[in-house]
This record gives structure tokens, C-alpha cells and sequence, in this order.
């Protein structure tokens, strides 16, 4: 237990820092996939492996692929030097977020944890889909924040599929202003 | 087997606190976020996004399987954020081809429309 939680924690980190600091656009998208692969063998350690399917399948495979097209259709040639890639808030930015971890830290460790155990997860998936479905004894909110989430995507789909649809006489032949 | 090295091994099979999960959550989240303030490049601030909410699963799953009066409502919570992070990041990729369509770059210090 003590090898893989060491394993995938460092893999995470590692791989979360590969994202913020690397200068290649590209490598950070596989840095971020690396990353999500490590949550996705901590959900498996924490009695979830239906989420880590999940885990892989849409993180891992499909938002990794989707930015992937994002980095092909948006980018220019990059660039060389580091100093190019970050902007004027990096120490500034830096004091900020260890604000932020150092807050995190304090609020979960003077909680007292000690009365806690693993193994209360919802280890089958049909435990898992009576939770989403608000069904025996799971909290009833599920079944509407299901409907939300299904209303939601087709939602984001539509939206996505209107904000970058090109239109006529816009695009290609018009230059940049200013 | 030599009693140390059996001690040894039982360290190595005892069960992991829920802090060490909550701590390395805290940790991609607060990465995550120094991402999403420094970086200039639109996609990847989407990136470093995605990280503080994978951080924020962590340790949703970790609550629903250590807190015994939970009875696994974080796996379902879990389940609704991949959905809206997937909606998201949909949504926001769209949005970052359309300005790299009018403004033909991505860097967030260079577009400042709305300073007007």
C-alpha cells in the first residue's frame, strides 16, 4: 500500500509541476494525461475502480485528445526561451499559491482524523448507480442533479458547436486589428 | 525472518491515513492554481483547470471511502464533476479557437477587450 500510494503520489506531482513549467505546449498535455493516469490508480486504491474506468476513459482518452486538437488549431511556432512562457506574475503568483496550500494544509490537519478507516466506498457499480440515481438510501438530490448534468451537456455541446462554428466572410482572409 | 525486517513489512502493508490523500490533493490543487496564474497560454491555463479539479475528486473519493456516515455520496459528486469538467472543457476550447480566430493568438496578456 505504502509503494503504490509513493509511486502515484509523485507521479501526480511530478507530472502536475511537467505541466506548469514545461515550455513545449505539447508536453504538457502528455504531462496532464500522465497526471489524471495517477488519480486514476488512487480511485482504484480507494475502492472506486468503476470511476478509475471512468477516469481513463474520459480524461485519459477523451479531454486529453480535445486539447490536443485545441493545441494543433491554435498555436503558432513555439517559442525557445522559458521567460516567454509565463507572465510578470510569477513571484507574485508564486507567494499566492503557497497561501493557498499552506491554508489547505492547516484547515485538514487540525481536524482530527483519527476515528476514520477505508473501505466505506461504494465498491460495486450497482451501489454506484443507485447513488447517481437517488435510490436506496443514497441522498435523493442525485436524481435531480442527473437531469441537470444530462440538461448541462447537450447544452455545452450545442454552445461549443455555435461559438466555434465559422461563419461567412469571417475567418481566414481577415486580419489581425489593431 | 528477523523480527525488524517482519516490522519492516508490516509498515510496508498498514493501511494509509486519510491525510496523506487530502495532503497530496491540497498539493495538485495549489500547483493546479500557480499554473493558471502564471501561464500565458490560454490552453494551458485550461490544463492547469483541469488539475485543480482532479485535485478536488481526490479527495472527494477519499472522503467517501474513509468517513464511515458517508455511504459513498462522493463517488456520485465525483461522477457529476468529470461530467461538468468535461462540459467545460468543451465549452472553453470553442471559445479559445473563436479568439484565436478574430485575434490570431491565445495569450491571455494580449487580450484585453473588455479594458476596452
Amino acid at each position: 500500500m505504502i509503494v503504490a500510494f509513493v509511486f502515484l503520489a509523485s507521479m501526480t506531482l511530478t507530472c502536475a509541476l511537467g505541466v506548469v513549467l514545461s515550455r513545449n505546449v505539447v508536453h504538457s498535455a502528455l504531462f496532464m494525461s500522465g497526471s489524471f493516469l495517477a488519480i486514476a490508480g488512487f480511485f482504484v486504491m480507494l475502492n472506486a475502480p468503476a470511476l478509475a474506468a471512468f477516469q481513463v476513459l474520459i480524461y485519459v482518452g477523451a479531454v486529453t485528445v480535445v486539447i490536443l486538437f485545441g493545441i494543433m488549431f491554435t498555436q503558432r511556432p513555439q517559442v525557445r526561451r522559458f521567460r516567454t512562457i509565463i507572465n510578470r506574475q510569477t513571484w507574485s503568483g508564486l507567494v499566492a499559491t503557497l497561501g493557498i496550500g499552506a491554508f489547505l494544509a492547516y484547515v485538514l490537519s487540525i481536524q482530527d482524523w483519527a476515528g476514520t478507516s477505508p473501505g466505506n466506498g461504494p465498491r460495486e457499480v450497482t451501489r454506484l448507480g443507485e447513488i447517481l440515481l437517488g435510490v436506496n438510501g443514497a441522498p435523493p438530490i442525485f436524481g435531480l442533479l442527473f437531469e441537470v448534468i444530462s440538461v448541462l451537456l447537450l447544452v455545452a455541446v450545442i454552445a461549443a458547436i455555435v461559438v466555434s462554428r465559422r461563419k461567412t466572410g469571417e475567418g481566414i482572409d481577415r486580419g489581425v486589428e489593431e | 525472518m528477523p523480527p525488524q525486517a517482519q516490522q519492516f513489512l508490516d509498515t510496508l502493508n498498514s493501511t494509509i491515513p486519510l491525510e496523506a490523500y487530502l495532503i497530496v490533493g491540497a498539493i495538485m490543487f495549489a500547483i493546479g492554481a500557480w499554473g493558471a496564474l502564471i501561464r500565458r497560454n490560454a490552453v494551458v491555463v485550461f490544463m492547469c483547470i483541469e488539475l485543480m479539479i482532479n485535485a478536488v475528486n481526490l479527495s472527494l473519493v477519499a472522503f467517501a471511502d474513509y468517513l464511515p456516515n458517508a455511504g459513498g455520496a462522493g463517488v456520485g459528486y465525483a461522477v457529476l464533476v468529470i461530467a461538468v469538467a468535461a462540459a467545460e472543457v468543451a465549452v472553453g476550447l470553442a471559445i479559445a479557437l473563436a479568439v484565436y480566430r478574430t485575434r490570431k493568438t491565445v495569450n491571455v496578456d494580449e487580450i484585453n477587450l473588455m479594458k476596452g
